[in-house]
């Protein structure tokens, strides 16, 4: 639970201390002294300005032009009423709250269960190395990975056919939910070491007397993780989970890689529908209006869920 | 106690098959693919699956001759590199704001720094794209430098300040009646103290610099800029269709530093992870 950090810095400040004459007493004015915390955080605080402020303004701006190469159309709101028609707006919003959705649940589902199983197994190191490994490829290697798997060298399908479940080669970008389901096992794969790796280390900073006193009541393993250890890692659980669900909701690399998009935009995701609508069609402001709206969102996510999040994490 | 042996039993057998399971599916997934790294092109797209392959070192010679894979290391090196440095030289400051004054809106700063992770790439692509084509830097490996610095700063700010927190306050108490400056405690007392924390912000932020792809697509439209994550999307030959086993190998090449680096800071990487809101 607690990192050497404060032992080894005493000691480094132990030995420097000393070895200094002691520097005259500084004199500050007031207000530099008051200044000065500001003065600190203000260099990140601009850099991270210049690169949500500008774009977002810069977003809003241009979201209200139709834009063609170089030549900017006045619209209006014409871009909104028109992305709130647009069926294909509406499924990629859909689709990442589907995709996302399963993914999330299913992976927080996988990961609970290993962390519960492996966080007082003597071979924890061992497992965590494992377990890490498909997290540590590059999101496009895995994307290859499950494409090749999947679609292009047909394993998956080969594997289904010898156990029997399948006669015959599956085309899995022809049906709208196989397609889906590509998606969520290549994050799932990927992903739920990271939540894996919380929900350990959340296990084992757990106080073990309480579990351990149940289990000598002979209360169940089920009973245990669910009426003690959960409610315990609770807060944790929900840092992990914000933190991931957002990540989620970005989903692009996999999309552009495996799908597409295909089949008919039904593994569309916000992420490459603004991609689309910007980088192949050039409907600039129309991505802009697109952009503005998922800004919105996440800002309404970021103050209500994440705050709340951060601060029960703390404690 | 022999109630309390017999469950014991039970729940030993059923954890050794679900973690066996699962180790399973991480790995032999990646056994497979590095398979197909090490295999020739006519054995990867075939109507069967050859899962046993006839081993060559085809991928290799295509790699080291046809592409200019030291280029795109370069590339990637270059850029997360120094955007881990711009990212240290911002966040050190700031966390130590962050963490050791008391002043107006400091809540507010944190929470809008840590927002700023939540910004989904897709939602700035359009914008950061004129910005630097404004500027000049598009296809360059500065504007990727910039970008993931930016990516990460709220990251290796929050890790910082998490690692800050728990230097005991006495410490710098006992300089600064010595007489010490605010900025010579941050450089002689806070900096050293916190050192795995910066460490392990720094090993972080590489890893998601290194996997990034959506603005390394946008920015980066020839080899001039390609880092590893977005060549090997492009590796995809044309008519050649996609050269998995050059794709594959590379994967291995990127991969297997990246695991060393894991396993050095593993103590700290769920708090890394969660940005500082569990402590491992």
């Amino acid at each position: 639970m607690m990192t050497q950090v404060p032992a080894s810095g005493t000691e480094g400040a132990a030995y420097a201390a000393p070895d200094r004459p002691s520097p005259p007493l500084r004199r500050r004015s007031p207000a530099l002294r008051k200044a000065f915390p500001y003065l600190l955080v203000a260099p990140a605080l601009a850099y991270l300005l210049v690169i949500t402020l500008y774009p977002g303004i810069f977003a809003i701006y241009q979201s209200l032009f139709v834009v063609k190469f170089n030549s900017w159309d006045w619209a209006g709101i014409d871009n909104y009423t028109r992305l709130m028609k647009d069926r294909e707006f509406w499924a990629a919003l859909g689709n990442t709250a589907i995709i996302g959705g399963l993914s999330l649940a299913l992976q927080t589902g996988i990961a609970l269960a290993i962390a519960y199983f492996a966080y007082r197994d003597p071979l924890i190191r061992g497992w965590r190395i494992i377990f890490l490994m498909p997290m540590l490829f590059m999101p496009s290697a895995v994307a290859f990975i499950w494409k090749l798997a999947f679609n292009d060298g047909r394993v998956i399908s080969d594997l289904l056919m010898r156990v029997g479940i399948v006669d015959g080669n599956v085309d899995w970008l022809a049906h709208i939910w196989l397609a889906r389901f590509t998606l969520i096992v290549a994050d799932v794969w990927q992903w739920t070491p990271f939540l894996f790796i919380i929900f350990v280390a959340a296990l084992q900073g757990q106080d073990q007397e309480i579990e351990e006193a149940a289990r000598l009541d002979g209360a169940s393993w089920p009973r245990i993780f669910w009426n003690i250890s959960l409610p315990m890692m609770r807060p944790i659980i929900v840092v992990a989970i914000t933190l991931r669900g957002i990540d989620i909701t970005t989903m692009f690399t996999n999309v552009y890689i495996m799908t597409q998009g295909s089949p008919g935009g039904a593994t569309e995701t916000m992420s490459f529908f603004i991609y689309r609508q910007g980088f192949r069609m050039f409907n600039f402001g129309y991505a802009s209006a697109a952009s503005v709206l998922m800004l919105v969102m996440t800002v309404i996510i970021a103050q209500t869920v994440v705050k709340r999040a951060f601060h029960s994490g703390k404690k | 106690m022999a109630s309390v042996r017999k469950t014991r039993g039970e729940s030993l057998l059923l954890r050794y098959i679900v973690l066996g399971s699962w180790a399973a599916v991480c790995l032999l997934p990646i056994l497979w693919f590095l398979t197909v790294g090490f295999r020739p092109r006519t054995e990867i797209i075939t109507p069967q699956p050859i899962y046993w392959p006839n081993w060559s070192l085809d991928a290799w010679y295509l790699l080291t001759s046809d592409w200019p894979i030291a280029q795109y290391l370069r590339n990637s090196v270059l850029a997360v590199a120094g955007s881990v440095v711009i990212d240290l030289i911002l966040a050190i400051p700031a966390a130590y704001a962050l963490s050791r004054y008391e002043f107006k809106g400091r809540e507010d700063i944190g929470f809008y720094i840590l927002s700023t992770r939540m910004m989904a790439p897709a939602i700035v692509a359009v914008p950061i794209f004129f910005l630097f084509r404004n500027m000049g830097l598009l296809d360059t490996v500065w504007a990727l430098m910039l970008i993931y610095a930016a990516i990460n700063l709220s990251l290796v700010t929050w890790i910082i300040r998490s690692y800050m927190l728990d230097i005991p306050k006495e410490l710098e108490d006992a300089a600064r009646t010595d007489g010490a400056g605010d900025l010579t405690i941050l450089r002689e007392i806070i900096v050293p103290a916190c050192l795995p924390g910066i460490i392990t912000a720094a090993v972080i932020a590489a890893i998601f610099a290194i996997n990034e792809f959506l603005f390394t697509l946008l920015i980066a439209s020839t080899s001039k800029a390609y880092t590893m994550s977005v060549a090997l999307a492009n590796f995809t030959g044309g008519s050649d269709g996609v050269i998995y086993n050059a794709i594959a190998l590379v994967s291995f090449l990127a991969f297997v530093p990246i695991l060393i680096l894991v396993i050095l800071i593993q103590k700290h990487l769920s708090r890394g992870l969660t940005m500082g809101a569990v402590k491992g």
